[in-house]
C-alpha cells in the first residue's frame, strides 16, 4: 500500500503530470487487492476480459472496467471485514436506492492529509473564531448520509462561534427555518468575526433571494465566505447562473466572488474537489478523470461531453477505484485555465435521463413495484 | 409563469395568489354561469387553426423539435382540437341534449340539460336529473406528452369545470401559451383557468390547490402523483389517468416484415415513453413444452424466441436510423443501464441476454408477464403461449392498457376478446397502438362522464 501513501502526501496537489506514473501503480495494487479480497469484483472483471496486471500506463486506465454508482446501490461491494472499517457511509440516494460503503484506516489517513492539503492550499483553515450558517442538516440520528455530516464537519476548520442550520430537526422531521438564519444573519453581520456559509447552493440562493424580496442587507465582516457543496439536489431547475448568485452575494453580504467557494466529491469517489479562482474544479493527484462516450463507454478527448467516469486508489475497503457516475461532463485540458493551475478541470454539465419526465409508464412500473406485485 | 384568471403572473406570486384563490373560485361559483361546450368548442377551433398556421412553433421547437415531426405533431393535435372532434366528443360522451343546450333557457343559470323522470312505485311523484360540472378540477399534469396539460384543462372546461393547472416541469411553456391563447379567444373563460408552474416537491401548495377542488385528475408519470395519493382531502374524488403498461402480442402468423416494420417504427417513434407504448413483446411460444433433454438454449421453442429476436433487431435497428437523434441525457441513461445489467449477468445477479444493436437493444426473459423496458428503443421479449395468457395478464390487471396484435386475421376476433378479459383497454394493431382520436376513452372511461356528477331534485 505504499504507492497510495505517496500519492496522498505528494508535495504538489495540482502535480497531475508528475504523478502518471505513480498514480498507474498505486491504481495496480489496488485493483490486485480489491481482485484477491472481493470475489464479485473478480467475477466482474473476469467478465470483461480485464486483468489487474494490465495496468501498465496511463492509457490503460481507461480499459478499467468503471463499476456505475447504479451498481453499487443495488449491490454492496466490500473487500475487508464490514465489522472492522473506522468509517461506514452511504450516499444521500434518490428513490430510497443508497450506496454503502466504508473507508479502512488507510483510507481515513489519506484522506485525512488530502484534507489537510486541500484546506491548507485554499486557506481554509483560520485560528479566527468564525460564525456559521449551515445551508444543509442539523445533524440527528435518524440521518446517516455523508451529506449531512460533512457540511457540519468543514465547520470544524476554524473555531466556532455560533453555528446556525436552515433545516432543523423539530418534531414531524426536517423542516426550513429562514427566519431563524435571517436572526442569525443580523446578530453576525454586527459582530466583529467573520462568517461562513456551509452546504446545499440552492438553500443559499433561496435565502438571498428572500433578503432581495424583503429589501434587506447583511453586510458580513471580511474574511466571511461562502463554500457551497452537496449539488443543487431537486433544486436544478432553481440551477442560477453562477454570475448572477456572485453578484447577489456582493448586494447581500458583501461577499466577493473569490470568496465564494464551490466543493464537489461523492461517497463512492470521496476527493475533495474545490474549484479555483475562475470557478474550475481542477483534478488533483488523488484522482483522475475519463470522459467516456455515451454510446459507446469509449473514452474520449479533452473537450468532448460525456458520462464522467472518477478514478482514485484511495480507498482499499471497498472497490471504488473506477466510479461511472450518472453525470455529464467535460474534461478541460491542462493548461486551459487561467489561474495557474495547470491541471485538467472538470466541468459537470448535468445528469443522465430527461431531465424530469417520469414517463407514466415508468409511473406504473414504480406503483407495480409499490404494491410488491 | 403563472397564468390566473386571464393574466400572466410571476411565479414569485404564488403565495398570494393562492390566498386570493378560494374566496374567488366561491365568487365564480356563486355567480357564475359555467362555460356552454359551444363556447369552448369555437375557442378550439380557432386555437387549432393558429396551431397550424405556425402559433407554437417556438415553444414546439424549445422542446426540441424538428420541423417535419412538429408539423406532424400539430396536425395530430389540431385535429383533436377542431370543431368536429370534440362535436363528437361531447355527443359520444355526454349526449346530443349537452350540444343542443347552447342557449340556457331563461329561468336557469346552468346549461345542463334536464331530464324529468317518474320512479316506478313512487306514487307517480318526479325525479329531476342534471349532469353538471364537478365544480373545481385540480389537473396534475405529466410532461411525456407535449401540451397534454393543455388538452386535460380543455375536457374539464369541456365539462363546465374550473380548472387549476400544475404544470409538470418538463412542460417549456406551451401548455400556458396554449391556455393563454383558448381565453383569447373567449375571455368568458378566463375565470375559469388557474395554471401554476409549481414544482412538484413544493407539497404545502400542491396541497392548498387540492384543497380547493372537488376533483384532482392526475396524469401518471408525474412526481407529485405519490404525494397526492398519500396526501389528497378524504373524500376528493381522485381521477386517475396513465400508470399503464402496453405490450405487443405476437403469433407464428403475425411474423411477417410489414407488422415488425410497423412494430419497430411505433416504438421507436414513441421511445417506449407513453402507456401506450410497447414495452414488451410477448410471442406465442411455450417453452415448458421443450422436453427435459433439451439444454434450455438449444430447445425449440427458445430457438424461436432467439430466431425472433435476430429477426427484429435489424428491423428496430433500421427504425432508429430513420427517426431524429436521442438525446445525449437519454442515450447515457440507456447506455449505463445495459451496461449495469452486463456486469450484472458477470456477477450472477441478471440472467438474461441482450440483443444489442445500434441505438436499440432486444432483452430476451424466460419468464411472461409484463414489464418495464428500459425504454427508448430498448424492448424486452418474452414467451408466453395462448393458454397461460388469461392468468399472466391477470397478474398486472389494474396496470394494463394496450394490446398491439400481431396475428391472422382468422386469429384476431378470439385473441382481442380474451385480452379484453384478462384486463386490457384497447386492441390495435402493430403501428396504431399509440394513435389517438377524439373519441377515444381514457383507460375505458370517458373523461366528460368522469369531470361531471348527477344532481337529483325530488317533488
Amino acid at each position: 500500500m505504499g504507492t497510495r501513501r505517496k500519492l496522498f502526501t505528494w508535495k504538489d496537489m495540482y502535480d497531475t503530470a508528475g504523478t502518471e506514473a505513480l498514480f498507474t501503480s498505486a491504481m495496480r495494487d489496488n485493483c490486485t487487492f480489491q481482485y484477491e479480497h472481493c470475489p464479485e469484483y473478480k467475477q466482474l472483471l473476469d467478465g470483461m476480459g480485464f486483468h489487474p496486471s494490465q495496468l501498465q500506463t496511463p492509457e490503460d486506465l481507461g480499459k478499467l472496467p468503471p463499476i456505475p454508482t447504479t451498481y453499487l446501490k443495488a449491490h454492496t461491494l466490500f473487500s475487508m471485514d464490514q465489522k472492522k472499517l473506522p468509517i461506514k457511509a452511504t450516499s444521500s440516494g434518490t428513490r430510497g436506492k443508497k450506496s454503502e460503503i466504508g473507508l479502512d484506516w488507510g483510507a481515513v489517513f489519506s484522506g485525512a492529509s488530502m484534507i489537510l492539503k486541500v484546506g491548507r492550499y485554499f486557506r481554509f483553515f483560520s485560528l479566527t473564531p468564525h460564525n456559521y450558517l449551515v445551508m444543509g442538516y442539523e445533524p440527528h440520528k435518524s440521518n446517516k448520509t455523508a451529506v449531512a455530516q460533512t457540511a457540519t464537519g468543514y465547520t470544524h476548520m476554524t473555531p466556532i462561534l455560533h453555528r446556525e442550520y436552515v433545516l432543523k430537526y423539530g418534531p414531524d422531521g426536517y423542516y426550513v427555518d429562514f427566519d431563524g438564519i435571517i436572526k442569525a444573519l443580523d446578530r453576525f453581520s454586527r459582530s466583529k468575526f467573520p462568517t461562513r456559509f456551509m452546504g446545499f447552493p440552492a438553500y443559499t440562493w433561496f435565502l438571498m433571494e428572500k433578503l432581495k424580496e424583503q429589501n434587506l442587507r447583511f453586510p458580513l465582516p471580511k474574511g466571511s465566505k461562502i463554500y457551497l457543496g452537496g449539488g443543487w439536489k431537486q433544486f436544478y431547475k432553481e440551477q442560477v447562473d453562477k454570475r448572477d448568485f456572485y453578484a447577489l452575494a456582493k448586494d447581500r453580504f458583501d461577499i466577493d466572488e473569490s470568496n465564494v467557494v464551490e466543493s464537489f466529491g461523492a461517497v463512492e469517489h470521496p476527493i475533495w474537489y474545490s474549484d479555483c479562482n475562475n470557478h474550475h474544479f481542477h483534478v488533483p493527484v488523488y484522482s483522475r478523470v475519463i470522459i467516456r462516450d455515451v454510446n459507446t463507454l469509449e473514452p474520449l478527448p479533452y473537450g468532448q461531453i460525456g458520462l464522467v467516469n472518477l478514478l482514485t486508489p484511495m480507498v482499499y475497503a471497498c472497490p471504488l477505484l473506477s466510479i461511472m457516475t450518472d453525470d455529464l461532463g467535460i474534461l478541460h485540458e491542462p493548461g486551459s485555465c487561467s489561474c495557474g493551475v495547470d491541471s485538467p478541470w472538470l466541468e459537470i454539465i448535468g445528469r443522465v435521463g430527461m431531465v424530469d419526465i417520469k414517463t407514466c409508464a415508468a409511473g406504473a412500473d414504480d406503483l407495480r413495484k409499490g404494491a410488491a406485485l | 409563469m403563472i397564468f390566473y384568471n386571464g393574466q400572466r403572473y410571476d411565479t414569485k406570486q404564488q403565495g398570494e395568489l393562492l390566498d386570493r384563490l378560494e374566496s374567488e373560485l366561491n365568487e365564480i361559483l356563486t355567480h357564475g354561469t359555467p362555460p356552454l361546450p359551444r363556447t369552448i368548442i369555437d375557442a378550439c377551433e380557432s386555437l387549432a387553426t393558429k396551431a397550424l398556421s405556425g402559433l407554437f412553433n417556438e415553444e414546439l421547437a424549445g422542446l426540441g423539435f424538428e420541423v417535419g415531426p412538429m408539423a406532424q405533431r400539430i396536425e395530430e393535435a389540431a385535429s383533436i382540437m377542431r370543431k368536429e372532434s370534440l362535436e363528437a366528443k361531447v355527443l359520444e360522451e355526454l349526449g346530443p341534449e349537452y350540444l343542443a343546450s347552447d342557449i340556457p333557457s331563461p329561468a336557469s343559470m346552468s346549461p345542463a340539460p334536464r331530464r324529468v323522470l317518474t320512479p316506478p312505485y313512487d306514487h307517480g311523484r318526479t325525479l329531476t336529473k342534471q349532469r353538471v360540472p364537478l365544480g373545481v378540477l385540480f389537473h396534475i399534469a405529466a410532461g411525456n406528452v407535449d401540451g397534454l396539460p393543455a388538452f386535460s384543462v380543455m375536457e374539464g372546461l369541456l365539462a363546465g369545470n374550473i380548472n387549476i393547472l400544475k404544470l409538470p416541469s418538463a412542460d417549456n411553456g406551451l401548455s400556458l401559451r396554449m391556455l393563454e391563447e383558448l381565453v383569447k379567444e373567449a375571455p368568458e373563460l378566463a375565470p375559469y383557468v388557474y395554471v401554476f408552474d409549481t414544482p412538484s416537491d413544493d407539497l404545502p401548495a400542491i396541497l392548498r390547490m387540492a384543497g380547493f377542488a372537488d376533483g384532482i385528475v392526475v396524469w401518471g408519470g408525474e412526481g407529485a402523483v405519490e404525494t397526492i395519493r398519500k396526501f389528497a382531502p378524504p373524500g376528493v374524488k381522485l381521477i386517475e389517468w396513465g400508470h399503464k403498461l402496453s405490450f405487443a402480442y405476437v403469433t407464428e402468423q403475425g411474423i411477417t416484415d410489414e407488422n415488425l416494420a410497423s412494430l419497430a417504427h411505433h416504438i421507436i417513434e414513441t421511445r417506449q415513453l407513453l402507456c401506450s407504448s410497447c414495452q414488451t413483446v410477448f410471442l406465442d411460444v411455450d417453452l415448458s413444452d421443450d422436453g427435459m433433454d433439451n439444454t434450455p438454449d438449444s430447445s425449440p421453442a427458445m430457438s424461436k424466441l432467439v430466431e425472433f429476436c435476430e429477426r427484429f433487431l435489424p428491423i428496430l435497428e433500421d427504425a432508429v436510423a430513420k427517426s431524429t437523434p436521442l438525446d445525449i441525457g437519454s442515450t447515457a441513461q440507456v447506455t449505463l443501464r445495459l451496461y449495469t445489467q452486463t456486469l450484472e449477468g458477470h456477477a450472477g445477479h441478471f440472467g438474461r441476454r441482450i440483443f444489442r444493436g445500434r441505438g436499440c437493444s432486444i432483452t430476451l426473459c424466460e419468464e411472461g408477464s409484463p414489464e418495464l423496458s428500459p425504454q427508448f428503443g430498448n424492448v424486452l421479449v418474452k414467451p408466453l403461449p395462448r393458454k397461460r395468457l388469461l392468468p399472466a395478464l391477470r397478474e398486472k390487471k389494474s396496470f394494463l392498457q394496450t394490446a398491439g396484435l400481431l396475428c391472422g386475421s382468422d386469429e384476431r376476433e378470439e385473441l382481442s376478446q380474451l385480452l379484453f378479459r384478462a384486463g386490457i383497454i384497447r386492441v390495435t394493431g402493430p403501428g396504431s397502438m399509440s394513435h389517438t382520436t377524439a373519441l377515444d376513452a381514457h383507460d375505458g372511461e370517458y373523461p366528460l362522464i368522469r369531470y361531471t356528477r348527477i344532481v337529483e331534485t325530488r317533488d
